[in-house]
């Protein structure tokens, strides 16, 4: 009978069935069979509310929409094309920073294609780039960026795993810059190849575009500023973060207005935080479930059975992190691999500061990733382009990507070398 | 089906007013903290540690916003139908199919929600009778009552949604 029921759930949740649902359905099940009261499962819920790094999770979010409103993303991309407009393939370089900037500053949360594409998209097109690759370049730009602070797949992350989120913030900079600057190199090499124009660098220009979007770049270095100098924690930087960026926006920029705006923009982020955390609280039931049951513990004996080395495990986790990168949400795919995966790195001998590094690098490149990566249904929906078009285009950054996961996956100092200086 | 309609749209200012009155709250209590502290540790301002030892309740409930603000925001998003889920493109996309999956599938949460919202009752009803935390002065549980309260307005809206798509295929087939 529960095994009936399982079936269906699995059959529904590859339906469509909204996700926390499933997680919830799997929960009762699991509780009913080992005759566990359901109420186990409220107790957990009740932990959104016991964790003060949490609390960052909405202010983000409401900072990165806040943001997503107004001029901020055309002010980046003058900014950016004032400082690389004169190397060739320029202009994908300027599109791959603002993309991962905007990223890192809006939580990661599939905004950029949509805020940024629009913009960059027409901008690349008309420079002579190829469509291919300019619809490859701006849809795996929605990945990038996924390492910086305050990226709020890192603070989940954090949240799961109980590892530090200054020490992740820290640890994800190396490696967010390698990925980057690999698709960079890429784009560079096209524009040398295609002999694409360049803009000539001018002083002006640069003090200028650097002035206009003054109050915008200093952010994300701010917030790691205060993190690291001991002045506030990551939720007390997230609650400052939001104020600072009403100010600007209402006083400096007067792009928004308080009460026109404000609360229309506030009911739409919190839809969003609500769809994470309502899956984080069923999450966090499931997950009771699994170690009451000792699956984690199941799994490992099995795993441990098929590889006996650390690059065995490391090279199943990716293939695996891939698929499910693939088919869910980085947020849901958090919290439930997770801890799942855990106690199996931890037998492996992976730091979990390094372990979360390479679950963001590879649910990245699952959003990207045939057939059905999230990142090309929302550019083929955005540029009407089909998505057979989208899977060509992406293929060479996937790869380029992909070859940038593995430098992560194996090489641990470039994930663990900054948090070391700071210990 | 109309006055059930109707009775949503109520739900729903009330919820939107909600979500902006906890998202305000949580901004003010956290970054007047923050700035107490700072203006205290750096500044060594006595009156601000003065304060900041009288607000010492914004701290867990500013916590308890998080909860407040994710089952609204659940919520409202049910309203949309637009809760994260799995997408396989090309799997059920014809009219008929589709709204045959979302009348299924609508079945399905509202069955979840239902067994939600006794689970959280269920649990309320033994934290109103031995628990003993206090926020504000009020007993905690009334801050937790979102739960129960969350999971049955999904569940509405999960109803509403079954039957419209039921109505729809009921009359579809009549034509």
């Amino acid at each position: 009978m529960i095994i009936l029921m399982v079936i269906i759930l699995i059959f529904l949740v590859l339906m469509g069935l909204p996700i926390f649902a499933g997680i919830l359905g799997a929960a009762m099940l699991g509780l009913y069979s080992s005759e566990v009261s359901l109420s186990a499962l409220t107790i957990e819920i009740t932990r959104l509310a016991s964790s003060p790094v949490l609390l960052a999770i909405p202010l983000f979010t409401f900072a990165g929409y806040l943001l997503s409103r107004g001029d901020t993303s055309k002010r980046l991309v003058r900014f950016s094309k004032s400082l690389f407009g004169c190397i060739p393939g320029g202009l994908g370089v300027v599109a791959l920073v603002t993309c991962s900037f905007f990223t890192a500053i809006t939580g990661a949360t599939g905004i950029t294609i949509i805020a940024l594409g629009g913009l960059l998209f027409p901008a690349l097109i008309e420079e002579r780039y190829q469509e291919d690759f300019s619809l490859g370049l701006v849809t795996t730009s929605g990945s990038l960026g996924l390492h910086f602070p305050p990226s709020l797949p890192i603070i989940l992350y954090g949240f799961v795993s109980g590892v530090s989120i200054e020490k992740l913030f820290l640890a994800g900079l190396f490696p967010g810059m390698l990925m980057l600057f690999m698709v960079c190199m890429f784009s560079v090499f096209m524009g040398k190849r295609w002999k694409l124009e360049k803009t000539a660098f001018k002083f002006s220009e640069f003090v200028s575009s650097f002035w206009a979007a003054i109050w915008e770049i200093p952010i994300p270095f701010l917030i790691l500023l205060g993190i690291y100098s001991g002045f506030c924690t990551a939720t007390e930087a997230a609650t400052l973060t939001v104020v600072y960026v009403i100010i600007i926006k209402t006083l400096v920029f007067k792009e928004l207005k308080i009460i026109r705006d404000i609360p229309g923009i506030m009911i739409e982020s919190m839809k969003m935080v609500g769809g994470i955390l309502i899956i984080l609280g069923a999450a966090l039931g499931f997950t009771n479930y699994l170690v009451d049951a000792f699956v984690p513990m199941t799994i490992l004996e099995f795993m441990e059975g098929i590889v006996d080395s650390r690059i065995g495990f490391l090279v199943i986790m990716n293939l695996f992190l891939i698929v499910v990168g693939c088919m869910m949400d980085i947020f849901s795919a958090i919290l439930i691999v997770v801890p799942l995966l855990m106690p199996l790195a931890q037998k492996f001998g992976i730091d979990p500061v390094h372990l979360g590094v390479i679950f963001l690098a590879n649910l990245g490149i699952g959003y990207n990733t045939p057939p059905v990566g999230i990142n090309l249904f929302i550019s083929s929906a955005r540029f009407n382009k089909p998505v057979l078009q989208l899977y060509r285009a992406t293929l060479p950054f996937l790869l380029i990507l992909l070859l940038s996961l593995i430098i992560i996956t194996y090489w641990p100092g470039l994930s663990l070398f900054l948090p070391g200086l700071q210990s | 089906m109309n006055i059930l309609k109707y009775i949503d749209s109520i739900i729903l200012k009330i919820e939107q007013l909600l979500v902006i009155i906890s998202l305000t709250f949580m901004v003010i209590l956290t970054s007047v903290n923050v700035i107490l502290r700072a203006l205290y540790t750096h500044a060594h301002i006595q009156w601000a540690n003065t304060v900041l030892s009288r607000v010492d309740w914004s701290e867990p409930f500013a916590r308890l916003l998080v909860l407040w603000v994710a089952f609204l925001g659940a919520s409202l998003l049910t309203n949309e139908n637009r809760h994260i889920r799995i997408e396989i493109p090309g799997v059920m996309r014809s009219p008929r199919w589709s709204t045959i999956r979302e009348f299924v599938l609508s079945f399905a949460c509202v069955i979840i929600c239902l067994f939600m919202v006794k689970a959280s009752v269920d649990y309320l009803s033994i934290e109103m009778k031995y628990s003993s935390s206090m926020i504000l002065g009020l007993p905690g549980w009334i801050f937790q009552l979102i739960i129960p309260m969350g999971f049955s307005i999904m569940l509405f809206r999960f109803l509403i949604n079954g039957l419209k798509n039921l109505i729809f295929l009921l009359k579809s087939r009549s034509i």
